[in-house]
């Protein structure tokens, strides 16, 4: 329910540049994973792991600034409609440049995660219209932010799945790696676990944006942890390690600074000890 | 060789029945979890995700059991639409009647809806039941068989979704093209759920509750987003076949 109905949430980086810092950093991740063809090898498969993370942290926040006005379901819903509407565009966006509808250049291979990403934006901008123009749920935000929530919805998934197999040829490397094998549900619920979960755990009046861009982290690196142990199905066992150990990594130290910025924030921390047990209550 | 709007036609119905269906179960989010609405203790999406869900393994393990090198008869896809629509019914019955049990026996109030003064399918009266600074409690009749019918539209929907997308894929045999019917079936479900969702606005007790006149608002939603999503739809099955 609308437990953080209020106004537009405030503070810390602007949504522009969290934007910048999503599109780029999770764009990049994706397309760094490329120097395993051009080097004959998987060890950069972990990149689309980081790019997801930079994609997650994007859509944490414009979840975080849409909810913050409360849509009325809870968090967890805009989470499901994001990887929704972001499978639907990745699919098509990297499948496009392999089938025979368009006749594209041998080049235009590489452009599978840019026509993803442009038609789930364009398909979240229009989500985001009729949520407004039809459904009436008067939020000012709601046409940019479903933008952006589809946007980092389809990177995430390209992300983790690229993370798997480590190549985002359709026909080569997603089909047969992520979708045959059923992983595509693990990306699929942990994606949209990575961009919900972040608000919905720390939503309140004292909500922060670094603590809940915080959570982001940690949780995209955890599913990078799971995306990892995916993979050693796919790629060879050293790559995989790589994923799972710099995961661990992103995901121990981001725990810490959330620990520390959860006590930073809180009024008091004290120790209650245990329950008391029923001899000493009487 | 299927033709290419009948199956968009097809796909854009599925996605509308989905968001139709979803307006049908009675969710009662957060305050309905502490008995303090009437419904099922959790999120829109959430129901209609378990059920459309259960209907899509059920009418895909009948699409398997059915389906030929040369696709499916038109009696046989009624036979895969019934069982996916039934599997549905049969989640969504299940949970609203173990939570039933769970508001009756464990919380221990009566089942009673705050927004008809009698139920319209017992007539039994409802609003000297519902505690104090409650909106009603439990699943009611009317909004158990409400519920039901949810789960029917929902599971047909979801299982002509992934008919449509099998069709064009064209060999059932290929795991690939199952697999990437399910999950594609799964995200336009998502998608419709959710804009359902949005519509409801947090709880609905099910067809007598006043929120249900919202659904043109929602069909027109869906409609637009589904035949969205099965213009993108087509060309990737039809890609990987």
């Amino acid at each position: 329910m609308s437990t953080a109905a209020g106004g537009p949430a405030s503070g810390g980086i602007s949504p522009n540049n969290v934007l910048i810092l999503g599109v780029v950093g999770g764009l990049a991740g994706i397309y760094l994973t490329t120097l395993n063809l051009s080097m004959n090898t998987t060890i950069f498969s972990f990149m689309g792991g980081i790019g997801a993370i930079f994609a997650a942290v994007w859509g944490a926040d414009a979840v975080r600034r849409v909810c913050s006005y409360g849509l009325g379901t809870g968090v967890p819903s805009i989470g499901m409609l994001a990887l929704g509407m972001g499978i639907v565009a990745a699919m098509f966006g990297l499948s496009l440049p392999e089938s025979d509808l368009i006749a594209l250049p041998a080049a235009a291979n590489y452009l599978g995660p840019i026509i993803s990403f442009i038609t789930a934006s364009i398909m979240g901008l229009i989500i985001g219209i009729m949520a407004n123009k039809i459904l009436k749920m008067n939020i000012p935000i709601m046409e940019k932010s479903m933008l952006e929530i589809a946007g980092a919805g389809c990177l995430v998934m390209i992300g983790l799945s690229v993370a798997i197999v480590g190549d985002f040829r359709f026909e080569e490397g997603i089909v047969p790696g992520v979708i045959t094998t059923g992983y595509i549900a693990l990306v699929f619920i942990g994606g949209a676990m990575a961009m919900l979960h972040p608000f919905n755990a720390c939503l309140g009046p004292d909500e922060k944006q670094y603590r809940t861009l915080t959570v982001g982290v940690e949780k995209t690196a955890l599913m990078m942890v799971l995306v990892g142990v995916a993979s050693l199905t796919e790629i060879d066992a050293v790559s995989s390690a790589l994923t799972i150990v710099i995961g661990l990594i992103i995901f121990v130290v981001y725990f810490k600074k959330f620990l520390e910025a959860t006590h930073h924030d809180a009024y008091l921390i004290t120790g209650t000890g245990l329950l008391p047990t029923e001899e000493e209550l009487e | 060789m299927i033709d290419p709007i009948t199956t968009i036609v097809l796909i854009t119905l599925g996605g509308v029945l989905v968001g139709l269906g979803v307006h049908f179960i009675p969710v009662g989010g957060a305050p309905a979890a502490m008995a303090q609405a009437t419904g099922v203790g959790t999120g829109t999406v959430q129901l209609a995700a378990g059920a459309g869900l259960t209907g899509l393994i059920s009418a895909g393990f009948m699409y398997n059991e059915l389906a030929t090198s040369t696709g499916l008869t038109n009696s046989n896809m009624i036979l895969v639409l019934a069982s996916g629509a039934v599997g549905a019914m049969i989640m969504i019955t299940v949970t609203m009647f173990i939570g039933q049990l769970i508001y009756v026996y464990g919380v221990g109030v009566p089942p009673v809806s705050a927004k008809v003064k009698k139920d319209p399918i017992t007539g039994d009266v409802q609003d000297i039941y519902v505690s104090k600074g409650t909106e009603g409690h439990g699943i009611p009749t009317v909004s158990f068989v409400s519920g039901t019918i949810g789960g029917l539209l929902g599971g047909l929907g979801g299982s002509l979704i992934y008919i449509q997308l099998m069709n064009i894929g064209g060999d059932h045999t290929n795991s690939g093209i199952v697999a990437l019917a399910g999950i594609f079936a799964t995200g336009v479900f998502y998608v419709n759920s959710v804009i359902a969702s949005y519509n409801i606005g947090g709880t609905i007790e099910g067809f007598h509750d006043p929120k249900f006149k919202r659904v043109p608002k929602a069909i027109v939603s869906c409609l637009i987003a589904s035949l969205l999503c099965a213009i993108i739809a087509v060309p990737i099955m039809g890609g990987v076949a």
